[in-house]
């Protein structure tokens, strides 16, 4: 399974992440990031991964969660 | 466990001499060929250059620190301690946090009917000379009064925010010939400031007097007032204008872009990130290491100055294929030119509202541009870009005059 952490604290609404992956990531009116997916689908893994890896901030991490993690 | 050596490559390249500044990027090359980590014989820095190991660097603030100055030289790294660029969380995060309040793009929203109207004036009067300066009489002007009017500073004194923005940036070279020549600049710039920090000179409702609210309110030291107007003013300057000015001679090197963008203005912003990747306006910072640490096996000691060359990273082929070469379709938002993480630009969403708005002033006025002279260099250590970027311009039709 995939999952994104989104630091509130860290994100600015540069809105990077959703001129990339618009369909993961939206910048809303208050210029604070939402995502769009709870769990990422195999098809946007890509796609969540680039607009995570554009966030000027560093504020967006793909965990890729194991089944056989603790 | 990967293998470390004990010594890096030594190199004679001098990444501030003015021979390689004039066409820096074969100097790049060569070094980020060499190794992940290089050690400069002529300046006391080692320097990472290439992409991913300047993110990671960029990204490992810890160990990268910012504490101890960003520059090459250690006296003028002292003078900037406890600024927001030069500073580690916690306290880096207290100051840049009142920073982005007023800079963050969240913030800017409303001031982007202001900012269009000022670059379309500004590219009207241009146009309607028909040639001009594309550097001094349009790029420099737009971030100068913009800034200038939302840090609210009077009116008299503001022909010192671009000279005095570009001496600070050169304080963060080498101390040599060039940098002395320029401290009696930096201290006038330094005391501009320290008057400008204070109530009788801001506007009120201004960002300058949201600084002195802050210390009022106890968020935020009297001693720190200077020091952020400053990070404001010296950061959002020449870096722009010349980002600006760079962009200006892509577009108007290259017919086909031109058309295209004026065909599709809505490609303006991926043009101006390809524009920051080949030409990065800051081309490097410095970090100093707070403990030994491995970069793709070189092992830099603890209390190394590290150069981190932005400008480098934005050419690695091992990142960008074919990376000398202008493509819009490249669609490289990763690129480094703004920094990354921690202290990745605060003001880089002003930046680009400031593009947007003069670039899409340009396309829509003028028809057809075209260089008349060579353009130069700015010469300077740290900042690329062009000191003149002459053009004549064919004016649009129908767009008034």
């Amino acid at each position: 399974m995939t999952h994104i952490n989104a630091d509130h604290e860290r994100c600015e609404g540069h809105g990077l992440c959703e001129q990339i992956a618009p369909e993961v990531y939206r910048v809303n009116d208050d210029g604070e990031v939402e995502l769009l997916v709870d769990e990422v689908p195999d098809g946007l893994r890509a796609q969540a991964e680039a607009g995570a890896r554009v966030c000027p901030v560093a504020a967006l991490h793909i965990l890729a969660l194991h089944p056989n993690d603790p | 466990m990967t293998m470390t050596s004990p010594h890096p490559p030594v190199s004679d390249i001098d990444i501030y001499s003015d021979a390689v500044l004039d066409d820096p990027y074969e100097a790049y090359r060569t070094l980020r060929d060499i190794g992940p980590v290089v050690q400069l014989a002529s300046q006391p820095v080692w320097v990472i250059t290439r992409y991913a190991d300047v993110r990671n660097a960029l990204a490992n603030a810890e160990v990268f620190s910012s504490g101890a100055g960003v520059g090459v030289s250690d006296d003028m790294n002292a003078l900037q301690a406890g600024s927001v660029l030069a500073s580690d969380d916690p306290q880096h995060a207290l100051l840049r946090s009142i920073l982005s309040e007023k800079v963050s793009p969240r913030a800017l929203g409303k001031l982007k009917t202001h900012i269009d109207e000022q670059a379309d004036s500004l590219v009207a009067s241009v146009v309607s000379a028909g040639r001009f300066d594309a550097v001094s009489d349009l790029a420099a002007r737009l971030p100068v009064s913009v800034v200038a009017d939302l840090i609210g500073l009077p009116a008299t004194g503001r022909e010192l925010l671009l000279p005095g923005a570009d001496a600070m940036f050169a304080s963060f070279g080498p101390m040599d010939e060039r940098l002395v020549g320029r401290l009696p600049e930096v201290m006038a710039y330094v005391q501009y400031m320290t008057e400008m920090a204070s109530r009788e000179n801001l506007a009120p409702g201004s960002w300058g007097a949201a600084i002195l609210d802050a210390v009022d309110d106890g968020r935020l030291g009297p001693e720190s007032a200077m020091p952020l107007l400053a990070a404001y003013l010296i950061a959002s300057m020449d870096t722009t204008v010349h980002a600006l000015g760079n962009y200006i001679r892509f577009l108007a090197e290259d017919r086909d872009l031109w058309n295209r963008l004026k065909a599709d203005p809505s490609l303006i912003g991926k043009g101006f990130e390809e524009n920051l990747r080949l030409e990065s306006p800051a081309q490097s910072f410095t970090r100093r290491t707070t403990r030994a640490v491995d970069v793709d096996g070189t092992v830099i000691p603890e209390g190394t100055r590290v150069a981190v060359c932005f400008a480098s990273a934005n050419r690695d082929e091992r990142h960008y294929p074919d990376p000398d070469r202008f493509d819009i379709d490249r669609g490289a938002f990763d690129h480094l030119a703004f920094g990354y993480a921690t202290h990745g630009c605060a003001g880089q969403g002003l930046a680009r509202m400031e593009n947007q708005a003069l670039i899409s002033a340009l396309l829509r006025r003028v028809e057809r541009i075209d260089i008349t002279e060579e353009p130069r260099r700015h010469p300077h250590p740290i900042i690329r870009g062009l000191e003149h970027l002459q053009v004549a311009v064919v004016p649009a039709r129908g767009t008034g005059r």
